[in-house]
């Protein structure tokens, strides 16, 4: 009986006895390594071909014809048609929707961030620091379709927000049926429910700022002020770079909380891509609008995120 | 290899041979595909939105009655809530898995004819459609002047209003014209020191497509008007009557009568708005919501523009149809007559299931003798006007593109009033975008 353990022993012996055995050997091992790996390595790569690479072709295809969605065998290709549509004359894609969805990421981005930053620095220097992160990480936990319906409740004339207006003197505020309030009403709401996450992520780089810096510049004489901004803040760039791109990405993409609150109005003043992206798809049937829109917004994402790498990057961060 | 090794081998085997067989097996006895094994009833899939509450078991009840009736024909409901309607059919369809029978929005019918959805009916099928539902409903059930199937509930829209707010205002009755319209708003409104508003004259609401457009469609059609034109490919909105419609309700914005941003569907119940344009579902919902306070509420017919003006109004509505798809169409269109044709008693008179079922739920069919049956016998007496206006109500344009023309009407409308857009600004608006968006659906 052979002894299975020893057959990489006798392989050895020969490969030492015959050098061209020896490399035809380990040829043969690390083939089947790579073999054993590509085995283990299969049913990711097969989740990403059938989840990332397989619609992302179909949506290549659908951006380049026309197609209701109702029949497979109807996909009629058009060339560059829909890509010319969405930026011809009168349409709405360029100017307001695009414009919208990057003044929403914009404005999302600009509150959380300030805000985030500094809650952040306050629950840094306060006891009880997880009951805080938890507390400002609740909206997370809750759904999009609840938190919109609260806050349009709290922003309608008679609401919670008009009612505070009130007391203190003030006029009531259409905030979501006006079109000049509507989209900063929508982005204050995103960036509260969005503050949580960046809160987590900036306290975790707060801690790994070493403590001695602080103690040195106390030495000097530093003020609170001269503090924040020549030390906490550099040292917090990894994490205000992952905190901006992340948000940047999220709120070019969303369109969940703006379809509860206004559903994209009044008439497009809060329209944003994603949101038309889905119209065109599921309620209009226009599959091939949807798609060329998506590839569009795909390009403004890369655009803005590779902008951000390059800006932070400048800075001496490194991605 | 010892015995035991090889009764495992073989176990192995049997199991990969029958696992496939056992998946094919069940693949082709799934219910869409119809007859699985010989002497199997045939088992048709029937998609609609009917999907929870009194609704559900409303359509359930025939659906079981047939299928206790029935040996080789047999029934099954899938139901889905109506916003993931349209969806649901969309992929259910890509997928080769649509229902041999569907519910869908009328609005939707141009859209599912062109895509090769919806079946015609047969002759004698829509022979009999057209003789017994009224104009409306068969024009809704239509594409192209083919019938493509059973109407079922319809919505007529008429004039809510609130007579206590009426009465505290001094009104003796709802208005007929749009001149008593908008005095009849102007005296009801009440706002706060703050401009909230307490009380609107008529509600005009935001809430969604169908409620923004629907109000306006109604008062447009009141006015002789109509969105698109006669063979469906432009619109024809940018008319002395929908100038009069927009001018109208810019006026009753900008004096404050009307607050586009308030829900109308919580204000109306609460006692804050005088009177609203909208469909007849909404008595039953007011039943509940209101309690007692319902006694407050009255229904009228759309005012029209001048006294003596002839009446007209906007119907929407569902229709049953068969999908192209469908392998058994002949018994899906039995199943339809039957549910929609046949006479049974209800509550000593005799009407069609689907009339039986509709007014069970507090909706009305296009089969107006059914209506007038049934409703005649201790009903709501707000459901009358809308009975009354199935005669003369203009079906809700359902040209290919019709679902987008109409969230850009909202758009337009929602402009106007917020003052984003003159009312020329956006009749032209509205014209260049939805012409521009009918004709790419054709």
């Amino acid at each position: 009986m052979v002894n299975a353990t020893l057959a990489p022993e006798t392989t050895e012996r020969a490969a030492h006895d015959d050098p061209a055995v020896g490399i035809r050997g380990r040829d043969r091992h690390r083939r089947r390594q790579v073999a054993v790996a590509y085995l283990f390595l299969a049913p990711t790569l097969l989740f990403f071909a059938v989840f990332l690479v397989l619609p992302l072709g179909f949506a290549l295809l659908l951006s380049m014809s026309r197609w209701s969605g109702f029949a497979l065998g109807d996909i009629d290709p058009v060339g560059l048609d829909n890509f010319t549509g969405l930026f011809a004359d009168g349409s709405t894609f360029l100017a307001p929707i695009l414009t919208n969805t990057l003044l929403f990421a914009l404005g999302t981005v600009a509150l959380a961030l300030a805000g985030s930053v500094l809650v952040a620095t306050c629950i840094d220097k306060l006891r009880f620091q997880g009951l805080w992160r938890t507390l400002y990480f609740l909206p997370i936990v809750t759904t999009v379709v609840a938190v919109g319906n609260v806050w349009k409740y709290m922003y309608e004339p008679g609401g919670l927000v008009n009612g505070v207006l009130n007391a203190l003197g003030l006029g009531s505020v259409a905030f979501l049926a006006d079109p000049d309030t509507a989209l900063p009403s929508v982005v204050v709401v995103q960036a509260w429910a969005s503050v949580g996450s960046a809160i987590l992520v900036l306290t975790a780089g707060l801690k790994s700022v070493p403590e001695s810096y602080y103690e040195a510049a106390a030495l000097d004489g530093a003020g609170p002020v001269t503090v924040f901004f020549r030390i906490t803040l550099p040292l917090l760039r990894p994490s205000l770079l992952f905190v901006c791109v992340t948000q940047f990405l999220t709120g070019l993409q969303s369109f969940a909380l703006i379809s509860v609150m206004t559903k994209g109005g009044p008439g497009d003043a809060t329209n944003v891509a994603a949101l038309e992206m889905y119209r065109q798809a599921f309620s209009y049937g226009d599959w091939g609008t949807a798609s060329a829109a998506a590839f569009v917004l795909f390009m403004v994402v890369l655009v803005v995120t590779l902008a951000q790498l390059w800006f932070f990057r400048r800075k001496g961060e490194d991605a | 290899m010892t015995p035991a090794r090889r009764t495992a081998g073989l176990s192995r085997r049997h199991f990969a041979l029958a696992l496939p067989s056992a998946l094919l097996a069940s693949g082709c006895a799934a219910p869409h595909q119809g007859i699985g094994r010989p002497g199997d009833p045939i088992v048709l899939t029937l998609l609609s939105h009917y999907a929870s509450g009194e609704l559900k078991e409303a359509l359930q009840g025939p659906v079981n009655e047939w299928n206790a009736t029935h040996d080789l024909v047999k029934v099954r409901t899938k139901a889905v809530e109506f916003t993931d309607l349209l969806t649901t059919l969309m992929v259910r369809q890509a997928a080769g898995q649509g229902a041999d029978i569907v519910h869908p929005y009328c609005l939707w019918n141009g859209q599912l004819v062109r895509a090769g959805v919806l079946r015609p009916a047969p002759p004698e099928h829509a022979e009999e459609i057209t003789r017994g539902y009224g104009k409306a409903a068969v024009g809704s059930a239509s594409v192209g002047g083919k019938v493509y199937g059973y109407p079922t509930e319809v919505q007529t829209y008429a004039l809510y209003y609130n007579k206590r707010l009426l009465r505290e205002a001094g009104v003796d009755g709802p208005p007929r014209t749009w001149r008593e319209l908008e005095e009849t708003a102007y005296r009801t409104t009440r706002r706060d020191q703050y401009g909230n508003t307490l009380v609107q004259g008529f509600g005009l609401s935001t809430y969604d497509d169908s409620t923004t457009v629907g109000q306006t469609l109604a008062l447009l059609n009141a006015a002789g008007g109509t969105f698109v034109s006669t063979d469906g490919r432009t619109t024809a909105i940018d008319s002395p009557a929908g100038r009069a419609v927009f001018d109208l309700e810019h006026h009753l914005v900008a004096k404050g009568a009307s607050a586009p941003g308030v829900n109308v569907y919580q204000a109306f119940p609460s006692g804050q708005v005088a009177m609203v344009v909208s469909a007849g579902w909404w008595t039953t919902s007011l039943k509940t919501l209101m309690g007692k306070a319902y006694r407050d509420v009255g229904v009228a017919p759309v005012p029209v523009p001048e006294a003596h003006g002839k009446r007209a109004t906007l119907s929407t509505g569902f229709m049953l149809g068969v999908n192209a798809a469908c392998r058994h169409p002949r018994e899906a269109w039995e199943f339809l007559r039957w549910l929609n044709t046949d006479r049974v008693g209800v509550k000593g008179a005799t009407a069609t299931r689907m009339s039986a079922l509709q007014v069970s739920v507090g909706s009305l069919t296009g089969r107006a003798d059914d209506m007038r049956t049934l409703l005649g016998r201790g009903g709501d007496p707000n459901l009358r006007p809308f009975l009354d206006a199935l005669a003369y109500a203009v079906p809700e344009p359902n040209v290919p593109g019709a679902q987008q023309a109409k969230s850009l009407l909202r758009k337009n409308i929602e402009a106007l009033w917020t003052g984003q857009q003159s009312v020329d600004e956006a009749l032209r608006t509205t014209r260049r975008q939805v012409d521009q968006e009918v004709s790419h659906s054709w």
